[in-house]
């Protein structure tokens, strides 16, 4: 979940001097949003991923006015035509980042903590609806610094400008290999010759999207318009992307000035809002709540949306930045969320069918208690484990191994076709506590297949001085008849194999059927795992033998 | 009451009580029990005051090299006496016969004793018997160490010892530390025959045995199993590797979602599904996505196969196969999570998920049904914030008390399938779904704030928690 940090004194103003911190801090919450800690004033806020316009103190301002009463409905888009500002499309984007789209913002102040919240704004509005820049992708700059019109066009890589933050030239070349920024998103432009640019009417560049703009248009202090830019591979999504640009910078004081965008298939936006038609039937087949349609509208207005009832239904006006909101289920969320969470009662209806539990539970449960009975202790381990312990310590054959991509930690790369080995290293790791040490396990175990086979196996291990094979032999009869009812005939007859003792193995047979292995763990093993007493184990598959 | 007693320590009161003043092999000998169980049995009745320890040093005292050599052949001057009772005999001759044997000696001792007497004339000195020797209280006592080693205090001529051994290699002193044991009057009065001495000490300390049991993690699985059953919900099993059709697709997650990259999912290297599922179903999925979302959505994508990230793929893939009108079921079991292992995550754990399906399914049953499942668990404090999940809208999260740490923890989630997963599927129902993962609870029950405990298989904590 994404993160903004907020100061309370700054909120305060921005919602209304009315009210208190203390009504703020219980107040957001109620929007969705998770106070992850606070320290004074300062608070560090989670808010869901499809809530873009909650990454400043700007948007939440604007949701806390509305659950608060303070302001409530629709903050209207009122894009003003001003003076000529323009930005042309070249032809050869098409196939590289054909849209582009944005506003002015004029006359607002920026002071530090602004352009904090803004590059906050700018980080998440990448990473989400951007796709890490791969869709879409935003740039502020300096109105003042720029002449218009300008050009969205391409440029080679020996292209060369001051990128932000730097005081030399560089080549288009030289950004992508050197800079962080170059580093983290280059791939996005793939290796196309061309890349995207966008210069101003003197020819300066001003931006390399979705890479990074130059520093002559630097966003600072001292700035009072700005200009916002949005490249994108979607006409839709880069307006989606600026309609929340839009909306934040409206709250916090800016008037929105129009860009008009022109040349290979791109228009200037309009943002405008759309309007679902509510069936207010399903206020109470949803939510259970006999509300009147006048709460309906009011609870939707507090949500900083629109709505009026027309007969039997509500018509409700989004705007554009709530993309999230799809159809009248998303309404439905809003009412609940403008009628309050917590005055929601919760009703307890009698059930009208009867639980069970699976087969195999049921089953599983009967052999944990025999495995309790007989004094085995029960260990649990990840299905995701090493090579190491799986097939390197334990001389097993890997070639049917099954392998995660890019895990984040070295003990969880490969899934487990086997429970033993992981009992084994249990046991390394428990070998200063006293003996005998009798574990057990039951958990699903992965066979390659068409594309895998899943099975619940059974694995125990004995570990003492004078543990053995004829020890385990009786206790796996035991279980077999008391815990899986298992009367017909079984058989053990010898094999060989690496994890086991030459002469100390068998396979173990059930109807037939070979269900799985017994014997004593050969010493080599024993000697990988630094384990210096006796140890002897069985495992058999459950799966077809007392549940499909 | 009597007094009770290992049977260690009656042994060893008993053999007392016959013969005081033993040492602890001694014990062992009469009593048939090793060293160790009666230095062990000393130390128990030393501490109960029954018994006294004396530790005392004895010497003992055999006889050496010149020593043996007197006891079988005599001393140098008896021998010196044999060879000169016949006829007196010159220096020269006489050491001569008793070259080795301590010529000096022989003629110093016996001159003390006033055994020989010496004449001098020109053809030099003579040596002969001046008196009858008797045995001297020397020989006495070598004879009667021979070659025993014997205690100093059996020894009654101590002259006679003080003598032999201010002559070089006749006696061996060696000093022996040891212990002898005895009882106290109380110990004294010990009746080891009566009735109830085969009653034990049951004061005393024993070995530790532990308790096999099932894990604990697995008991609050199993507890939070029997809450579902018992509100009415029956199992159902999905595999833990799925498709991503079913993991994400189904689900309304669009391909080029953050969520489903790499970095937060685990991919099965090389595996895919080919039929992920039913031509119908795939058409209709890849149209909601394409419609909603605005991308071009790709069948190679939803066929790649991952660890399952959540249960909600088992729910929805039996919603999809089953569409039932009235339905309580729930999936229980583990899910993954590419993250970096802490003391807060896991790359591996356990998650439960219900769905709810028929009449009585509205959002303020699924709240009604959260708290009392909470309150089945004993939590009764609770409440509900508005949250976000991806496939669910209108969704909830419920917040629990905590009362030892003081603050609300986020425990399940909940939430009404969205239209867009649920339409292209077939399902024409509201599905009501509720859960989230088990360790947390776990944790709390057991006051573990390191997850990875529960994975650990430290026995040290199992066989004690």
């Amino acid at each position: 979940m994404p993160v903004v940090e907020l100061n309370l004194n700054r909120i305060k103003k921005l919602v209304s001097s009315n009210v208190t911190k203390k009504k703020i801090i219980e107040t957001l919450p109620f929007l969705g949003l998770d106070i992850e800690s606070q320290d004074g004033d300062q608070i560090r806020i989670e808010y869901s991923p499809n809530r873009p316009d909650y990454s400043t103190d700007f948007g939440i301002a604007l949701g806390l006015q509305g659950l608060l009463g303070i302001k409530k409905g629709i903050q209207k888009t009122n894009i003003r035509k001003q003076g000529k500002f323009e930005i042309n499309v070249d032809s050869s984007l098409s196939k590289i980042r054909p849209f582009v789209t944005g506003i002015i913002a004029k006359n607002g102040t920026i002071d530090d903590q602004s352009i904090k919240q803004l590059m906050n704004m700018q980080e998440d509005l990448h990473f989400g609806i951007g796709r890490k820049r791969k869709k879409s992708s935003i740039g502020l700059h300096d109105f003042d610094k720029i002449s218009f019109p300008l050009t969205y066009t391409t440029a080679t890589r020996a292209h060369s400008f001051v990128p932000l933050n730097s005081e030399s030239k560089s080549t288009i070349e030289n950004i992508l290999s050197d800079t962080e920024v170059g580093k983290n998103y280059g791939s996005v432009l793939g290796d196309t010759k061309l890349v995207p640019i966008i210069v101003d009417a003197e020819g300066k560049t001003i931006s390399f999207p979705p890479i990074i703009n130059s520093a002559a248009t630097t966003v600072t202090t001292k700035t009072k318009n700005l200009l916002v830019e949005v490249t994108s591979m979607d006409k839709d999504a880069a307006e989606d992307m600026l309609s929340v640009v839009v909306a934040i910078l409206q709250m916090a004081g800016f008037e929105i000035i129009q860009l008009a965008v022109t040349g290979n298939k791109n228009s200037t936006p309009k943002l405008n809002s759309k309007t679902i038609q509510y069936d207010i039937r399903l206020t109470e087949q949803i939510l259970g709540l006999s509300i009147s349609p006048s709460t309906m509208v009011s609870s939707l207005k507090k949500c900083r949306l629109d709505a009026m009832q027309k007969g039997k239904k509500i018509q409700c006006i989004i705007p554009r930045y709530r993309f999230d909101i799809f159809g009248s289920m998303d309404i439905v969320e809003e009412i609940a969320l403008g009628y309050g969470i917590e005055n929601l009662e919760p009703k307890l209806s009698p059930s009208q069918t009867l639980g069970k539990k699976s087969l195999s539970t049921t089953k599983l449960e009967i052999i944990s208690k025999t495995a309790v009975g007989l004094g085995f202790t029960e260990a649990l381990n990840s299905s995701l484990t090493s090579k190491r312990i799986l097939y390197d310590f334990t001389n097993r054959d890997s070639s049917t191994m099954i392998s995660v991509l890019d895990s984040k930690s070295q003990e969880h790369t490969i899934l487990r076709d086997s429970i033993l080995p992981g009992l084994v290293e249990n046991l390394s790791k428990n070998i200063h506590e006293s003996y005998p040490q009798k574990l057990f396990e039951t958990g699903t175990v992965f066979l390659k297949a068409k594309p895998i086979n899943e099975t619940i196996n059974f694995a125990g291990v004995i570990a003492y001085k004078e543990s053995n094979y004829s020890e385990m032999k009786s206790i796996l009869q035991s279980i077999l008849k008391t815990g899986f009812k298992v009367d017909s005939k079984t058989k053990t007859p010898r094999n060989d194999h690496p994890i086991f003792a030459n002469g100390r193995h068998s396979d173990v047979f059930v109807d037939e059927e070979n269900i799985g292995k017994i014997g004593e763990i050969n010493s080599d093993i024993l000697d990988n795992f630094k384990i210096r007493t006796s140890v002897v184990g069985f495992e058999i598959k459950l799966s077809g033998l007392i549940f499909d | 009451m009597s007094q009770v007693f290992h049977y260690i320590e009656k042994k060893i009161i008993e053999s007392l009580q016959k013969k005081s003043n033993q040492t602890p092999e001694q014990l062992s000998e009469y009593t048939e029990l090793s060293i160790d169980q009666i230095r062990r049995g000393i130390e128990w009745l030393r501490l109960k005051e029954l018994a006294k320890v004396s530790e005392s040093s004895k010497v003992t005292i055999s006889l050496g090299k010149n020593g043996i050599d007197a006891f079988k052949n005599g001393f140098p001057e008896r021998k010196l006496i044999e060879l000169i009772k016949d006829e007196p005999k010159s220096f020269d001759e006489v050491r001569k016969e008793l070259s080795g044997t301590g010529f000096n000696a022989a003629i110093a001792n016996a001159k003390k004793n006033g055994w020989i007497k010496i004449d001098k004339n020109d053809s030099g000195a003579k040596i002969s018997i001046k008196e009858k020797p008797i045995q001297t209280p020397e020989e006495k006592l070598i004879s009667v160490i021979g070659e025993k080693s014997i205690s100093e205090d059996q020894i009654e001529n101590k002259l006679a010892l003080k003598f032999l051994l201010q002559r070089p290699n006749y006696i061996i002193q060696s000093t022996e530390k040891s212990k002898t044991i005895s009882l106290t009057e109380k110990a004294l009065q010990i009746d080891s025959t009566a009735p109830d001495s085969g009653a034990i000490d049951v004061e005393a300390d024993v070995p530790q045995v532990f308790v096999s049991r099932t894990h604990p993690l697995k008991d609050t699985i199993d507890e939070i199993r029997e809450i579902f059953v018992k509100l009415g919900f029956s199992e159902i099993q999905g595999k833990l590797a799925q498709s991503s059709f079913w993991n994400f697709d189904a689900l309304f997650t669009p391909q080029d979602h953050p969520a489903r990259e790499l970095q937060d999912t685990f991919y099965l290297e090389n595996l895919k599904s080919e039929k992920p599922a039913n031509p119908k179903q795939i058409k209709q999925v890849s149209t909601s996505h394409s419609q909603n979302w605005r991308y071009n959505w790709q069948l190679s994508e939803s066929q790649k196969m991952v660890l399952r990230t959540h249960t909600t793929c088992v729910t929805i893939k039996y919603l999809a196969e089953n569409k039932p009108d009235e339905s309580r079921v729930f999936s229980l079991g583990r899910v993954f999570r590419n993250e970096k292992v802490s003391y807060k995550h896991l790359v591996e754990f356990n998650q439960i998920e219900g769905i709810v399906i028929g009449n009585n399914t509205t959002l303020r049953d699924l709240m009604g049904i959260q708290k009392e499942f909470y309150k089945q668990l004993g939590l009764t404090k609770i409440k509900f914030w508005p949250t976000f999940f991806p496939y669910t809208e209108p969704s909830l999260q419920t917040m629990v008390f905590n009362e030892k740490l003081g603050k609300w923890i986020e425990l399940f989630g909940m939430g009404i399938f969205r239209p867009e997963v649920t339409k292209p599927l077939g399902i024409s129902k509201p599905v009501l779904a509720w859960g989230g993962g088990i360790e947390r609870i776990a944790m709390l029950k057991y006051d573990q704030d390191d997850v990875r405990e529960f994975y650990n298989n430290n026995l040290n904590w199992l066989r004690t928690v």
